[in-house]
């Protein structure tokens, strides 16, 4: 159940958090010291271009003074999409750059969430039903130190055994440049072969929490009296664990996932960084490196609001899911 | 009841907690004493991309630095950074907490309500923007770790603070005549202890990860030696390609330790703690 004063105060929030997020797009590239033309321009090409300075500050609306003309500039802009103009991919404007390289993140992230939410539930749901026993504390182990371990880190190793010493996997990359893009075996094969080592860093390093969320609720579930009336109707344990405890258990390990999302798109941009792999991430690392403003602004503001989007939805979607659930 | 070397001795003698403690004690000691046992200088070099000698244990980098010199250095600044975040967010967090958990009402609505727009905030895409923008040092990444570390820990304290009020000895407290002060840090301080002991050990361990992450981005301080941009350097120098392990495997297998050191250390204070508030 959810109520409407519910759903009128989270959308509230996920309203303000995104008027938040927008002032600091707004206020940052204000407020450090001198002129944010000048700075950039510098720290980029080590001398002022004629001309640039002018252009820069245009593009900023620094042109007038007053600070909230500024602002209703920059809102107006922002309502129509337009994000600035990217100085690496100049001539190219950040939308445009976005919009080539959210695909394969979009990619990235959904097969490996999925893959790693379905792997979580079933190995949680034989680790909970072992609770207590010497395979299942080692096993639980070996999880907690798997999700203390750096994506980044991990992804490292990956590429060091499976691509660098034992070469079964490429480096990096999307697809190979040869490839044709479009709906030909080879290109998707490509495709696939290169997001393997991506996607397995990924999963490997989430999958082991969600686990652990699952195998804790499981346990517990075990002590409730249904779950005694099933084992004292002799049904079997499999049935028991899958279709009685298991079916309660995945909702908390469904909350989990959700509260997770931010967490696994960061992972997720640190993987891109090491495979090379040409989504958002590594363009926001390419931004940092190259101190692109403009660029690093608009992937901030895109996935700040996308992450409060899902994280809303997300939200609804788990009292929809149980119907115990009443969200005042 | 419950006093200061209580609760330390009440965590030594459970397993778990005390295999944290040592974890966190052997790596206290090398952040405070590598500065002086590095072999050589960490910013000292010799012939680049050596595999481990009996004279370079962990090998050289891609400019030829000693990397136990530089591991031993770095954990310093790494462990800086981490107990500098966890010290300022779990003062905040928890004055924070208990003042909104206490008195309620208006003080409550605006803490809360400014927590909850930095809780729904994705962290990750904020961290970047910060640094990219401010000054980078590593106070500065210090100081914007703190920013996002606090809300969450003045809500667990929060909430735990919330039915502490309920319970039979702050009543008894307020019916006595105690001031508000006096029974927030006399009365709830104290059962809040274990609670705030293992926030801020997540904290550090997270914050030496975020510190890592935004490094091996490259942002903050690129110039320090520490965990983070040993594997930054080690990324954009190509370690992987010249297979040196050697170079990346200590900074992560530390953290990946002092992880796994928290995680353990937070089981055994759950232990100790359920059993404390069960027999309660």
């Amino acid at each position: 159940m959810i109520t409407r004063r519910y759903l009128m105060v989270r959308s509230a929030y996920a309203v303000a958090t995104t008027f938040v997020a927008i002032i600091i797009n707004f206020l940052l590239p204000r407020i450090i010291p001198g002129n944010p033309a000048v700075t950039i321009l510098l720290t980029n090409f080590h001398y002022l271009p004629p001309g640039k300075v002018k252009l820069l500050e245009q593009e900023f609306g620094l042109t007038n003074s007053s600070m909230l003309y500024q602002f209703e500039r920059y809102l107006v802009e922002l309502f129509h999409g337009n994000l600035g103009i990217s100085y690496y991919y100049y001539p190219e404007t950040v939308s445009q750059v976005i919009g080539t390289h959210l695909p394969w993140t979009l990619f990235l992230l959904g097969t490996s969430i999925s893959l790693s939410s379905v792997l979580g539930v079933i190995t949680g749901r034989m680790l909970g039903f072992r609770a207590g026993s010497k395979t299942e504390s080692a096993t639980s182990t070996i999880f907690i130190g798997l999700t203390s371990l750096p994506f980044f880190w991990f992804a490292i190793i990956l590429i060091l055994l499976f691509a660098v010493e034992v070469p079964l996997f490429p480096v990096g990359g999307v697809f190979y440049i040869l490839d044709t893009p479009g709906l030909n075996f080879k290109y998707i094969s490509s495709i696939a072969y290169h997001a393997a080592l991506p996607i397995l860093t990924i999963v490997a390093t989430t999958f082991p929490a969600f686990a652990l969320t699952m195998r804790n609720t499981m346990a517990n579930q075990n002590k409730e009296d249904y779950i005694l009336m099933a084992k004292a109707k002799g049904l079997p344990e499999r049935i028991i664990s899958k279709k009685y405890a298991g079916r309660n258990a995945v909702l908390p390990v469904a909350t989990h996932i959700i509260l997770a999302f931010g967490y696994i798109v960061a992972g997720a941009f640190f993987v891109e960084v090491v495979f090379s792999y040409k989504g958002i991430g590594y363009v926001l690392y390419e931004a940092v490196t190259t101190k692109d403003y403009p660029l690093i602004d608009g992937i901030f503001l895109m996935i700040t609001v996308t992450v409060i989007i899902a994280n809303f939805l997300a939200d609804l979607l788990y009292a929809v899911l149980d119907p115990r659930v009443e969200l005042r | 009841m419950f006093s200061e070397s209580g609760i330390l001795h009440e965590i030594w003698s459970n397993g778990k907690a005390r295999f944290g403690m040592i974890v966190f004690i052997i790596f206290a000691i090398i952040g405070i004493f590598g500065h002086f046992i590095y072999p050589y200088s960490p910013k000292a070099t010799f012939v680049i991309w050596q595999p481990p000698t009996f004279a370079h244990v962990f090998g050289t980098d891609y400019e030829g630095h000693d990397v136990l010199s530089q591991f031993l250095y770095g954990t310093g600044v790494s462990l800086y950074v981490g107990a500098s975040v966890a010290l300022i967010s779990v003062a905040i967090g928890t004055m924070v907490g208990m003042l909104s958990g206490y008195y309620g009402g208006i003080v409550d609505n605006i803490f809360m309500r400014f927590v909850d727009i930095l809780l729904i905030m994705p962290t990750f895409p904020l961290l970047v923007i910060l640094a990219a923008y401010l000054p980078p040092t590593n106070n500065t990444t210090i100081l914007i770790l703190s920013l996002l570390s606090w809300p969450f820990m003045s809500r667990v304290i929060r909430s735990q603070v919330l039915t502490l009020k309920e319970r039979p000895f702050i009543k008894a407290a307020v019916i006595s005549g105690m001031k508000g002060f006096t029974i927030i840090r006399k009365e709830i301080l104290d059962h809040l202890m274990p609670l705030i002991i293992i926030n801020a050990v997540y904290l550090l361990v997270g914050a030496i990860v975020a510190q890592a992450g935004l490094a091996f981005f490259g942002l903050g301080d690129l110039t320090s030696i520490n965990w983070g941009t040993m594997l930054y350097y080690a990324q954009s120098e190509d370690a992987i390609v010249y297979a040196a392990w050697w170079w990346i495997l200590p900074p992560g297998i530390a953290i990946a330790i002092i992880g796994i050191g928290a995680n353990i250390f937070g089981n055994g204070i759950t232990e100790i703690f359920g059993k404390r508030s069960g027999g309660a």
